[in-house]
């Protein structure tokens, strides 16, 4: 039987050769819950504060660029109560 | 899915639900399965979830997936970015969860397991969620505003300023409730003063890799240092057992008091983010490691509970608090079923991430019921273990008699038996000298927590290295809660004082820093001392006090909540909040009653004072326990009459407005369509 459009979870042959580093047989929600596990901790752990500090700076990764953002960052975050 | 197959998946989900809650509440005389608590509560968040949160979401808060949130209308890639509502459920649970849920039931399981299980359920479903959620959603109809802005805009004056006090006074009572718990898991404890200790090196060590080696690798950094702490726990077991070293890491609970004072001195007062910043990092990962690890041990491992469902102290004579299952056991429990620090959350960074109107419900109401569950597991930590061996390891000596023999005696008159070489081989299988009037919960929890693990992962081998690992992961937690308490306090200390005299306002300026630093440590330790050297252990007065304050601003957040409703014309859902807000105000206002006014010593402050004065001879020791109880009755009195200000204007705002004497005026943000709807359809 001949499907029309893929399913939604379907990938072209293309984008499943640049995702080259994802084996096969892994499937396809478990990358998925695994890649939003990984961006939940990276907002935690601001690493993603300090991607986005570096884009709207438009500065590259270095010692000085991350005291600059840790700086930033003291005076946002000594604001912050930490739950009981 | 077609109707009727999910009318028969609810129907079963109810079906289970209700008979795992009968069979919690029904079995007498036999031990029950852990696993009975988890399906409740499984069954209890996810029918809660689907009808209730929806209810809400749809008839009362109308939610709005055409509004653009603040993170979209005002996004600055800063405080603003609209973020995956996942993302946001993950940051939102790491900033909620804190000490409360582990400490709380763990202290209430003194009442047997069903109060604080049924408890923990119904108030998470109807008050702890709701709360959670409405405040999260009206602080993004605000632009993000908190609690106290809101309180101040929707009801008035009065409303903005006890939010104010009750913000201060919750965190100055938590950091002196949290350092004694801390001060109590660590005393005479080598091997725990020395896994904390070693914390400090490994979070410079990780500050230094962070800014010089690999800036801005918080989760690699993360990994390496919870490998230094679990050497350093491994290198804790060397120290206490070596006679030469063990006896500098031994420190009284006075000694341990002041350290920790001067401690939150220079945590608050000089800029030490080399030390505070990767620490606090470390502690996120060891909470979040920790609370998913005892997850897999529960459901993996399935323990039987063998704690009775209902003890004979829930009429008041409790060696652990005093005082009769209502209010006290509500009020102990706290942030596991509805916590009024939540609100300041809600209202603070999270509304600022979130990035389509409709999913505040999933990261509020969701949020909550995952916090929920983690007191779920903390019940289950508690009740594991012999009800007599968690009777001497909670109980003040001032209660139970101060040698081993005396407390067994005692405990096992009481029915839960429990024998001093039992007790002595337990402390010897977690690597400490006694555990016997271990108050506070934290020892209590970890021994549970190690019981959970060495069944299966290591064995008895491993008890004390996971005894100590529990011991090590709340004490680092709560000293990151009470360094940034107490920056927290400073600066709301000086945005008031600023409102006096600008310079004190100026949070650079060296003399306000140091001068309102001063205040809020002299604060949290007066209480921390006067629970360090209560006869009756400390947690029996501050726990409470810490529970009161905590659910008094629970209070104010569903007054603010109520209010909003009623402006929004929706008073005829009003009972959402009212019931809970209710609810609250019966718990609350009772418990402080009792704390001031009880006959009996072991519940109010002032009876404490009065027998103390008449029945000791009179000195400087006497004096001082006689005014911190005289000063615990006066704070709990100012919040209630505060709380009680802000309850009948908000009370006459809502007569005004219903009646017509008053035009009902939100201040919500003007509407903006949202651009991630025509995006997502397109």
């Amino acid at each position: 039987m001949k499907r029309s459009r893929p399913w939604p979870n379907e990938r072209s042959t293309a984008e499943s050769c640049s995702a080259g580093r994802t084996p096969a047989s892994i499937p396809t929600w478990f990358v998925g819950a695994m890649a939003l596990l990984f961006s939940a901790l990276r907002e935690i752990f601001d690493e993603s504060a300090y991607s986005r500090f570096l884009a709207r700076h438009e500065m590259r990764s270095c010692p000085d660029a991350y005291a600059v953002f840790l700086r930033e960052q003291e005076n946002l975050k000594a604001r912050r109560a930490k739950c009981c | 899915m077609k109707k009727p197959i999910l009318i028969l998946i609810w129907s079963s989900v109810a079906m289970l639900g209700a008979l795992a809650l009968g069979t919690i509440a029904l079995h007498r005389g036999e031990q029950i399965n852990a696993m009975w608590l988890v399906v409740a509560a499984f069954c209890a968040y996810a029918l809660g979830y689907r009808f209730y949160s929806k209810f809400v979401s749809a008839k009362v808060l109308a939610l709005d997936a055409r509004r653009a949130t603040p993170a979209e209308r005002l996004e600055d890639g800063r405080d603003f970015v609209p973020t995956n509502k996942w993302v946001v459920f993950g940051h939102h649970f790491a900033a909620i969860a804190g000490p409360g849920p582990l400490v709380g039931p763990v202290l209430a399981a003194q009442f047997g397991y069903l109060p604080g299980t049924l408890y923990i359920l119904a108030g998470a479903v109807f008050a702890g969620c709701v709360q959670d959620f409405v405040i999260l959603l009206f602080s993004v109809r605000r632009d993000g505003k908190s609690l106290t802005e809101m309180a101040r805009d929707e009801i008035g004056i009065v409303g903005g300023f006890v939010a104010y006090v009750a913000v201060i006074s919750i965190i100055v009572i938590l950091l002196g409730a949290g350092a004694l718990i801390v001060v109590n898991a660590l005393k005479s404890s080598p091997w725990g003063v020395f896994t904390i200790a070693m914390t400090m090196p490994i979070a410079v060590l990780m500050g230094f890799y962070l800014r010089h080696l690999r800036p801005g690798k918080v989760l690699e950094v993360s990994v390496l240092g919870f490998i230094l702490v679990m050497f350093a726990i491994w290198g804790g077991q060397w120290v206490s057992q070596t006679p030469a070293v063990a006896p500098w890491f031994t420190l009284t609970a006075s000694t341990l008091a002041i350290v920790i004072i001067i401690y939150g001195f220079f945590a608050s007062a000089l800029p030490v983010w080399l030390l505070l910043a990767p620490r606090d990092y470390l502690s996120t990962f060891v909470k979040l490691g920790t609370i998913g690890l005892l997850a897999v041990g529960i459901i993996v491992l399935r323990p039987t509970l063998h704690m009775p469902p209902l003890t004979r102290f829930i009429d008041g004579s409790g060696p652990i608090f005093a005082g009769s299952i209502f209010p006290f056991a509500f009020i102990t429990i706290a942030c596991g079923a509805i916590s009024g620090f939540h609100s300041l959350i809600s209202s603070g960074t999270t509304p600022k991430l979130i990035r389509r109107e409709p999913e505040t419900r999933m990261v509020g109401y969701g949020a909550m019921m995952a916090e929920s569950m983690v007191a779920i597991m903390a019940v289950i930590a508690a009740c594991v273990l012999q009800p007599g061996t968690y009777f001497a390891i909670n109980s003040p000596a001032g209660v139970v008699g101060l040698s081993p023999e005396a407390a067994s005696a005692t405990i096992s008159s009481w029915g839960f038996p429990v024998s001093a070489a039992g007790m002595h081989a337990l402390a010897q299988a977690v690597g400490e000298q006694t555990l016997f009037n271990r108050t506070g919960g934290a020892p209590a929890f970890a021994v549970g927590m190690a019981h959970i693990f060495s069944s299966s992962l290591g064995g008895q081998a491993v008890m004390a290295i996971w005894y100590h690992f529990a011991i090590m992961f709340e004490a680092l937690f709560i000293l990151t809660v009470l360094d940034a308490g107490t920056r927290v306090g400073r600066f709301m200390v000086q945005d008031a004082l600023g409102h006096i005299w600008k310079p004190l306002g100026r949070t650079s300026w060296y003399p306000s820093i140091l001068a309102t630093s001063a205040l809020i440590v002299a604060a949290w330790g007066s209480f921390l001392w006067q629970g360090v050297k209560d006869p009756l252990g400390g947690i029996n007065s501050l726990w409470p006090l810490f529970g009161i304050c905590n659910q008094l601003l629970a209070t104010v957040a569903l007054c603010v909540a109520t209010t909003i409703i009623v402006k929004m014309g929706k008073a005829r859902y009003s009972a959402v909040t009212l019931v809970p807000l209710s609810w609250l105000v019966a718990v609350t206002f009772t418990a402080s009653w009792h704390k001031m006014f009880d006959p009996n010593p072991r519940v109010g402050f002032l009876a404490h004072a009065r027998s103390l004065a008449s029945s000791a001879a009179p000195s400087h020791e006497i004096s001082r326990l006689v005014f911190n109880d005289r000063l615990d009755a006066v704070v709990t009195g100012a919040l209630v009459c505060m709380v009680a200000l802000i309850l009948l204007e908000s009370t006459f705002l809502w007569m005004r407005v219903l009646s017509g004497g008053m035009q009902a005026r939100v201040r919500e943000a003007p509407f903006v369509a949202t651009r991630f709807a025509a995006e997502e359809q397109g």
